[in-house]
């Protein structure tokens, strides 16, 4: 039972910058005409209302960004993002993937949000958000281009993250000096943080060492309606509709939400007991209304006796570190560069 | 492969390139007002019109509040522009689904806005659109993409990396006139070549420009044409790459949408079309003129051309097959060739323009071969350009390689171009159809030889970036038409229907390109005259 659109709308506004709030309506507005009740996608419109930047060889503000096609089969692209260097301030392009320098590099493996549904690497506002990260972390970002649902459903963003990492990690160009490894981090936000999660789980046996996880308001969920779900529902910019329908446009068609996709420590979750699982950093924004899921999903990881730092960010929206005009943004980027940094 | 794709402008100033029909006396550009973190994200909006979008959203979402499904269906039907025009959006969707916005003031809107409704109209690929209106807001187009470069990898073998090293070296050793050196660096890389792969990749289109340099270093500066082919040749190698791959598709497929959506309610209608070729690009657009609803009009088609050397009348011929099919369905047709070896010399009293017929201007990479070396103030392309305005059509499509081969510096050209071509290379490894497939590859590295070996009035291949196509019509008088999200989803239908994965459509402030891997390799656009009491620049 929804309370009145207006009181809805004033709230949503009190928390947010005027520009934040157009931006993320404007969102909001443009997916629900894309979502079509039969569970379809308007993929044509989609493609053509997303607001996308080309990579760029020519620095800006110390970031270079290049394209590589990672895998032909599936037209798996990645943008990759460098800093550049004092000695190197204008990368020659015929190096681009030229080794990195410093003693320790750390590289970023970034997966975009859009609910598993919407956006690309090279969508503006992540393109955005990777070079900041670059900026902060004084790292590598490698944002990969995952296939999305419907057309493409569970495992293939998992499948894609797991060939991105795979390829970084065996880049010579993108070892740290010092013990010749590539110091590798996932990071993602809404299904981003999904994927993240998924793949370093797959990571497990593998041999390959990833250092952190970063889950910016990670997409989790499940078959039961949690308390914040029924609280905030419709109420800042995310409806449990909306929610549902991206839920049953990924997992496999007849998968309820206790998937483990969906719901990693649900009760066809696996548990991480003894596992060598990544240290992980969640943000959880306080007024999402999957914060209950994402609050579990640490508490799981705490439970398993895994490393787990939670930043609960109260009057924090979602996509509240798509613009840096709030202090929610600020916190986050700088627990971010002091949790990339720790193991320089 | 190494590709790579620059769209540097170098002269970069905006201050007065406002669209032509700006009626302000108000000075004030609108960039200066334009919030930044918005901009950020792709979308325009002024921080002084914040509130009212916000507004708009707002009653936006109260209207579709209550039955949201409806809304994806009338999604599907409705064609949409510019998305990054944030304020006309909401206003766009708000006519569209809910009652219509209050009159906008006009001190937040740049140029009189003739109409905002957008129409539905069914996706079904056969039949034409007709929208009844254009959304022809014009928009200060000047981005900060000045100085940008798109590259995209996707190997990393080192004989592969060192080649691309070495073409760069002696393309600079030719830039500063060490030919000794370029000599030397060219026999380097003959053998670099037989270690790598030539039948596909980096290899295959590094042999071509090592040709191309050679050649150049070779025959002088100035050396020979490179298309020394016959007309003949040249249109075979053009239909074989129209084949091939998808770029001469979209273009004429979205040039010919946006003329159907211009010829709406003409009964007499004229394409004038810069360079005929065989004609390929016409059957579709008599096609849908059949179909039209209450009738076909009369269609002209004035088709230019090379003269044929050997007495044949090429240019007639095709005229005679276009007769035919039109005759088959239907629609009363004339044809006229203008042979011409260059389009400088055609004149428009050659074309007999009706004053009273709808006039369509075609030009599928022909505006680029009017640059020239000399930017003098009567230059072939604002000769051209100018007289197309006088012929004051109802719409010019313009369809242009999305490349930077016409800048000054070799150095910079060639690295342009290599990394270009690579791309374009690599998107041809999807097509298994020979000999299309191979003379396409011929057709490609003419274009190659053209923009590395010749100089002057014989290198002709003079490709500009869309950024820079926008400010020359724009400085003169003309204003952009928007493609909207038909046009979109019909070249990305077309793509699926014949093409490869890889292949991408990218919407841009009204125009269109496709690309491949996200690098645009051809972007389609079009125009129409400003009239003249509205423009306020200073004559050219």
């Amino acid at each position: 039972m929804a309370r009145s659109n207006e009181v809805n709308l004033n709230e949503c506004k009190m928390v947010v910058p005027l520009n934040t709030w157009v931006l993320i309506s404007n969102f909001k507005l443009a997916y629900n005409l894309l979502r079509r009740p039969d569970g379809t996608f308007n993929r044509h419109l989609a493609e053509f209302l997303d607001r996308k930047v080309p990579a760029n060889a020519n620095p800006v503000d110390g970031v270079f960004s290049f394209d590589v096609l990672i895998d032909r089969g599936t037209s798996l692209l990645s943008r990759i993002y460098r800093p550049t260097t004092a000695e190197e301030p204008q990368p020659n392009i015929a190096e681009l993937e030229k080794p990195v320098t410093a003693a320790v590099v750390p590289v970023i493996i970034f997966f975009h949000g859009g609910s598993f549904t919407h956006s690309s690497a090279n969508s503006a506002i992540y393109d955005t958000l990777c070079r900041r990260l670059v900026s902060l972390c004084k790292a590598v970002v490698v944002s990969v281009n995952y296939r999305r649902a419907p057309e493409n459903r569970y495992p293939c963003a998992y499948d894609d993250g797991w060939t991105a990492l795979k390829w970084v990690n065996s880049r010579p160009w993108l070892q740290s000096q010092k013990d010749s490894k590539v110091h590798i981090y996932l990071a993602g936000d809404s299904s981003g943080g999904n994927i993240a999660h998924h793949v370093a789980l797959r990571a497990i046996e593998s041999g390959i060492d990833i250092l952190g996880s970063i889950l910016l308001n990670p997409m989790f969920g499940g078959q039961e309606r949690t308390e914040s779900e029924k609280r905030l529902d419709g109420k800042y910019f995310v409806t449990l509709r909306d929610r549902d329908w991206y839920w049953r446009a990924y997992l496999p068609e007849g998968e309820d939400r206790d998937h483990p996709a969906c719901n990693p420590f649900g009760p066809n979750g696996r548990s991480l007991e003894g596992i060598k699982f990544p240290k992980s950093l969640v943000v959880v924004a306080g007024l999402d209304l999957i914060q209950d899921w994402q609050l579990a999903y640490v508490e799981g990881l705490k439970k398993a006796g895994q490393e787990v730092k939670l930043l609960y960010m109260e009057q924090a929206t979602i996509g509240f570190y798509l613009l840096p005009n709030n202090h929610h943004f600020h916190t986050v980027m700088d627990e971010i560069s002091k949790f990339v940094s720790s193991d320089c | 492969m190494l590709r790579y794709d620059s769209t540097s402008s170098s002269a970069g100033s905006s201050s007065g390139s406002l669209s032509s029909s700006s009626s302000s006396s108000s000075s004030k550009p609108p960039q200066q007002d334009i919030d930044g973190l918005l901009a950020g994200a792709g979308y325009k909006v002024r921080s002084s019109e914040l509130r009212q979008v916000a507004q708009r959203l707002e009653r936006l979402e109260t209207a579709m509040g209550n039955s949201p499904a409806d809304f994806s269906q009338l999604a599907s039907d409705a064609i949409l522009y510019n998305p990054s025009d944030l304020a006309c959006w909401v206003d766009s969707l708000l006519t569209e689904f809910a009652e219509p916005p209050p009159t906008c003031s006009s001190d937040f809107i740049v140029d009189p806005v003739n109409n905002q409704t957008v129409v539905n109209s069914a996706w079904t690929a056969a039949e034409p659109h007709t929208p009844q209106v254009h959304q022809n807001i014009t928009y200060d187009e000047q981005q900060s993409l000045d100085n940008q470069l798109t590259v995209v990898t996707a190997m990393e073998e080192d004989s592969g990396i060192r080649l691309v090293h070495m073409l760069m070296t002696c393309a600079e050793c030719v830039q500063s006139g060490d030919l000794s050196l370029a000599t030397s660096l060219i026999d380097d890389m003959q053998g670099l070549l037989t270690h790598v792969n030539t039948v596909c990749g980096i290899g295959k289109v590094a042999g071509h420009f090592i040709d191309a340099l050679s050649r150049r270093i070779f025959q002088g500066m100035g050396g020979g044409s490179v298309n020394g082919g016959s007309a003949f040749e040249n249109e075979i190698l053009y239909h074989h790459f129209y084949e091939a791959c998808p770029y001469l598709k979209f273009a004429h497929f979205t040039a010919n949408q946006a003329i159907l959506e211009a010829f709406d309610g003409h009964d007499c209608v004229h394409v004038v079309d810069f360079n005929l070729m065989h004609g390929l690009q016409w059957p579709a657009l008599i096609q849908a003129l059949a179909l039209r609803p209450g009738g076909p009009p009369l269609l002209r088609l004035t088709g230019i051309g090379p003269p044929s050397p050997d007495g044949r009348d090429s240019l007639r011929e095709i005229g005679l097959r276009l007769a035919e099919l039109a005759r088959s369905v239907n629609v009363r047709f004339a044809f006229r060739g203008v042979a011409a070896s260059r389009l400088e010399d055609v004149k428009p009293w050659m074309l007999q323009v009706n004053p009273k017929e709808a006039v369509a201007v075609n030009s599928i990479m022909q505006l680029h071969r009017l640059l020239g070396c000399e930017q003098t103030r009567n230059s072939p392309i604002d000769t051209v350009l100018s007289w197309i305005r006088g012929l004051n059509p109802k719409i010019m499509t313009v369809v242009e390689q999305e490349a930077n081969h016409n800048q000054p510096g070799f150095l910079d050209r060639f690295t342009e171009a290599l990394y270009y071509y690579s791309t374009m290379f690599d998107s041809l490894e999807a097509c298994r159809i020979q000999p299309e497939k191979a003379l396409a590859e011929i057709y490609i590295q003419r274009e190659i030889g053209n923009v590395v070996s010749c100089e002057g009035s014989a290198r002709v291949e003079r490709h500009e970036p869309l950024a820079k196509w926008r400010r020359r019509l724009s400085g003169a008088g003309f204003r952009a038409l928007r493609l909207g999200s038909n046009a979109f989803k019909q070249a990305s239908m077309l793509l699926t229907l014949f093409s490869a994965e890889g292949y991408s459509v990218e919407e841009n402030e009204g125009c269109l390109s496709l690309g491949w891997h996200s690098s645009p390799l051809i972007a389609a656009s079009a125009w129409q005259a400003v009239p003249a009491w509205d423009n306020h620049m200073s004559s050219s």
